[in-house]
């Protein structure tokens, strides 16, 4: 687990949720590679916030793109070539603000990548504004009246636009968390996980442990999955939606790699000319 | 679409090079409302001349709307090189009478206008009932074309059988119909038409192309692979011309969400090794600067196509402008290298694309292809050299520990890709060598130094590369342009008989100043598109060069060399 870490200095507040995802994730990649997905082939992408802070320290390749853009990072890294497995990280408001657009399109198309949303319902490195996903009432330094916006739903939300695997895990759950983990990265299309993490500036862990639910079973169908997803609290963990249906790539242009079975220059030249000439 | 024209081209090689250009010259214009199969005319009539063994220059002029409205081809074709739509044809079709009335300046003395009797009665020129006649089939709109192709025939010479067979090839379904249709309007204006103006036949044979398909093929000749776009004129033929040909090349072909998703879409692609290109035009660019930001850090190879239209913002959608220089050269906060180079003609426009994308992915930094509308969607007969193109390669990593951000003699970090058992990281945050994110004063400099270095040896690269056209000419004042600007003046250089010196700077940034030297202290117009004269600024400030005047056209419409040959002369007397 040890060499899936980076010697950079870890730079989240001691106690910060994110130490629990970054642990799950060193848990989940050797179970992984047991099941035979090969640690080379997955690559990371991730937006800005502390969320993103994990790319530094996760020992993986990948790309640390820009604020809401991982997805979009990641879309295109998995059209190139199918072969790899993608996972991108995101916080509430690089994905659900800066980023909705890009989350959205990437569940429609049901990509083949694992997105992992930190939701810590705070901006938090930018010293704790209101989020996508804060509740109203929130008194940042961009809403001291507080907040008076509804926040997003990010469970029935992702059933809304089509994800194919969807589950809400806790930072304080390792077990869980590394489960669902597993489960989403092995899963083929857009699979999204929001994990409940607290941002220890702006919340304790207590407002989280007291509150926190498991979900009986995996709701059996689609209807089932969004009542689930909207009539219980914002706390309840577990998956909520387990579909398959046929991915981007495949859509594009089959089996096909554009990378691995790309056209040599003479082909190309070839059949240029035969455009041209008949 | 633009498959050699066969039929009808035998070629007389005793006509090889016997009058001059402008003698030659044979122009038609077609108008009507879009859905009319305008543009269709336009092209159909491209292809007869070209089938004649002629070169031509074809320009579709339309309005941002999908029915209705007034839209017009311009045909212009001659035996020898032609680079430039005229304005004044020898032979107007209208096909309504707002037609009509946007044309009636636009025919040569001599020339013939056919109006639609059937929509005005007293207009100048030849009337024929075409809506009636058309009325008599399923199709009526979409008849229009044909008969303008039947009037056309009459014209140039052609006989019944060759128009035939040119209907057949080219409007294939409802064939007896418009056979019959054709028929009956060739018949028509034969008193008026018939044999009025017989076009002598070329020697040549070539094929006819639009600016974005031959930047759509020189992309492909480089190595493309995935292609990432959002609809936006002129850039969306390019999205669609790929899209088309995705299968036949095995590219990734992707239309996204918005310009945004386009160009960090593209930058995952290029993460993996996969020459990767997007294209937009001005208000989609102003979107894709983020993420040519995010190139210049994390020295992701990509190539942007940016096709100029009228601006600001939403500005006029399908006509042509050069006022987008500045945004390119400057697109993206923070210091990095940005390449930034403008085909001259559709034939550059080939090579230079497959040229970009080598260029991107030898110095790993984006590269902008500026080009305008007046390139983008025109097509003229092409003199391709298909075999040239430059073919896209990096530096790769061979062995030792990789470090994606090595620091080198010349910048440039050897690549690898996934997978791989190296770890490779790309980051947008300032980073060191191993791609860590970094606030170290001493690595923040030292970065921003390997970056730059890259730009030492872009300069000795471009020196060994052809960066400027220069044609010399007899007389003391030279002529700078850029861009499709270059097709326009040589066009009319040649219908005015003028012969000064034209420079067409192809490389924007970095100016390849060392090729301008000589002209500093010269006599220098400049011609552009862009109503503050911003490539004459660029070449004042970057190259220092003592610039005389600058002739501008900012109306959306390209230059007409007959009007372009007029503004020289007074200026070179």
């Amino acid at each position: 687990m040890e060499n899936l870490k980076t010697n950079a200095e870890i730079t989240w507040c001691p106690g910060c949720g994110n130490f629990g995802i970054f642990t799950a994730l060193r848990n989940a990649i050797p179970k992984l590679e047991a099941k035979g997905i090969n640690r080379k082939d997955i690559v990371i992408t991730a937006g800005i916030g502390c969320h993103a802070k994990i790319f530094d320290y996760l020992n993986l390749s990948g790309l640390y793109g820009l604020h809401g853009r991982n997805s979009s990072n990641a879309e295109g890294m998995k059209i190139a070539n199918p072969d790899l497995k993608i996972i991108t990280f995101s916080g509430d408001g690089n994905g659900l603000g800066e980023g909705l657009a890009h989350t959205i399109f990437a569940a429609k198309r049901n990509q083949d990548i694992t997105m992992i949303l930190h939701n810590n319902s705070v901006y938090a490195l930018t010293t704790g504004q209101y989020s996508p996903l804060t509740e109203k009432g929130w008194k940042g330094p961009s809403t001291p009246g507080g907040s008076f916006e509804t926040p997003f739903n990010a469970i029935s939300l992702m059933l809304e636009v089509g994800a194919t695997f969807i589950a809400r895990t806790f930072a304080g759950e390792i077990t869980h968390l590394t489960d669902v983990l597993i489960q989403a990265i092995e899963h083929k299309g857009f699979s999204f996980i929001e994990v409940l993490q607290p941002a220890v500036p702006y919340h304790s862990w207590n407002e989280y442990r007291e509150k926190v639910e498991f979900l009986e079973k995996l709701p059996e169908t689609y209807e089932e999955a969004m009542k689930t997803a909207k009539n219980k609290h914002r706390y309840t963990l577990g998956v909520f939606y387990k579909t398959q249906r046929p991915v981007y790539h495949e859509g594009l242009y089959g089996d096909h790699n554009p990378l691995t079975k790309r056209l040599s220059r003479n082909d190309r030249i070839t059949k240029i000319k035969q455009i041209l000439f008949g | 679409m633009f498959k050699y024209f066969r039929v009808n081209s035998r070629i007389n090689l005793k006509n090889r090079g016997l009058k001059s250009m402008v003698h030659d010259l044979f122009t038609f214009l077609v108008g009507g409302k879009a859905g009319e199969g305008v543009k269709k005319a336009g092209s159909v009539a491209a292809h007869i001349f070209s089938s004649l063994g002629r070169q031509v220059f074809q320009m579709d002029d339309y309005m941002s709307l999908i029915r209705g409205g007034h839209n017009f081809s311009v045909v212009s074709t001659s035996s020898s090189r032609i680079t430039s739509q005229y304005i004044k044809a020898n032979l107007v079709v209208n096909f309504d009478k707002r037609s009509s009335d946007n044309h009636i300046n636009d025919v040569t003395k001599s020339g013939i206008v056919i109006f639609n009797s059937d929509e005005q009665e007293n207009a100048d020129g030849i009337g024929i009932p075409l809506s009636s006649e058309a009325e008599k089939y399923p199709m009526k709109k979409l008849m229009y074309g044909v008969g303008a192709v039947a009037i056309l025939s009459s014209t140039i010479g052609m006989n019944k059988e060759q128009m035939n067979q040119n209907i057949k090839n080219q409007y294939p379904s409802g064939i007896e119909n418009n056979i019959k249709f054709a028929d009956t309007i060739y018949d028509m204006v034969k008193d008026g038409c018939q044999n009025k103006y017989p076009l002598e036949r070329g020697v040549k044979n070539r094929p006819i192309i639009t600016g974005n398909e031959a930047i759509s093929l020189g992309a492909i000749a480089g190595g493309l692979d995935t292609y990432y776009g959002y609809p936006m004129t002129p850039a969306s033929s390019i999205l669609h011309f790929l899209a088309k040909q995705a299968e036949n090349f095995g590219l990734a072909v992707v239309h996204a969400e918005s310009e945004l998703a386009v160009i960090n879409m593209a930058i995952g692609s290029s993460f993996t090794g996969a020459r990767s290109m997007v294209g937009t035009s001005g208000g989609g660019f102003a979107l894709m600067t983020e993420g040519i930001s995010l190139a210049g850090i994390t020295e992701t190879p990509i190539l942007c196509v940016l096709s100029m239209r009228p601006g600001p913002a939403t500005g006029v959608p399908t006509y042509t402008e050069q006022a987008d220089l500045n945004f390119a050269l400057s697109a993206g906060h923070g210091d990095f290298l940005r390449i930034v180079a403008s085909p001259g003609t559709i034939e550059e426009a080939y090579s230079l694309t497959a040229e970009l994308l080598d260029l991107v992915w030898k110095f790993q930094t984006p590269a902008i292809l500026l080009t305008e509308k007046h390139l983008s969607e025109n097509s003229m007969t092409i003199n391709l050299n298909i075999d040239n193109a430059k073919w896209a390669e990096p530096k790769l990593y061979t062995r030792g520990d990789y470090k994606r951000y090595l620091d080198t003699d010349d910048g440039i970090s050897p690549m690898l890709f996934p997978p791989s058992k190296e770890v490779i990281k790309w980051n947008s945050y300032e980073h060191d060598e191993n791609g860590i994110t970094t606030e170290s004063a001493e690595m923040i400099a030292k970065m921003h130094d390997k970056r730059n270095k890259k730009l030492r040896k872009l300069i000795e690269h471009l020196k060994t590369q052809n960066t400027v056209n220069i044609i010399r000419g007899e007389h003391p004042t030279n002529i700078f342009t850029y861009g499709s600007t270059y097709m326009s003046l040589l066009e009319a250089l040649k219908y005015g008989g003028l012969n000064p010196t034209i420079v067409q700077p192809i490389y924007l940034s970095p100016l390849p100043i060392w090729e301008l030297e000589e002209f500093i202290n010269q006599d220098n117009i400049v011609i552009e598109q862009s109503v503050t004269g911003q490539f004459a600024s660029l070449l004042k400030e970057k190259g220092g060069l003592n610039i005389r005047s600058v002739i501008k056209r900012y109306d959306g419409r390209p230059f007409d060399p007959i009007e372009l040959s007029i503004k020289i002369k007074e200026e070179l007397e």
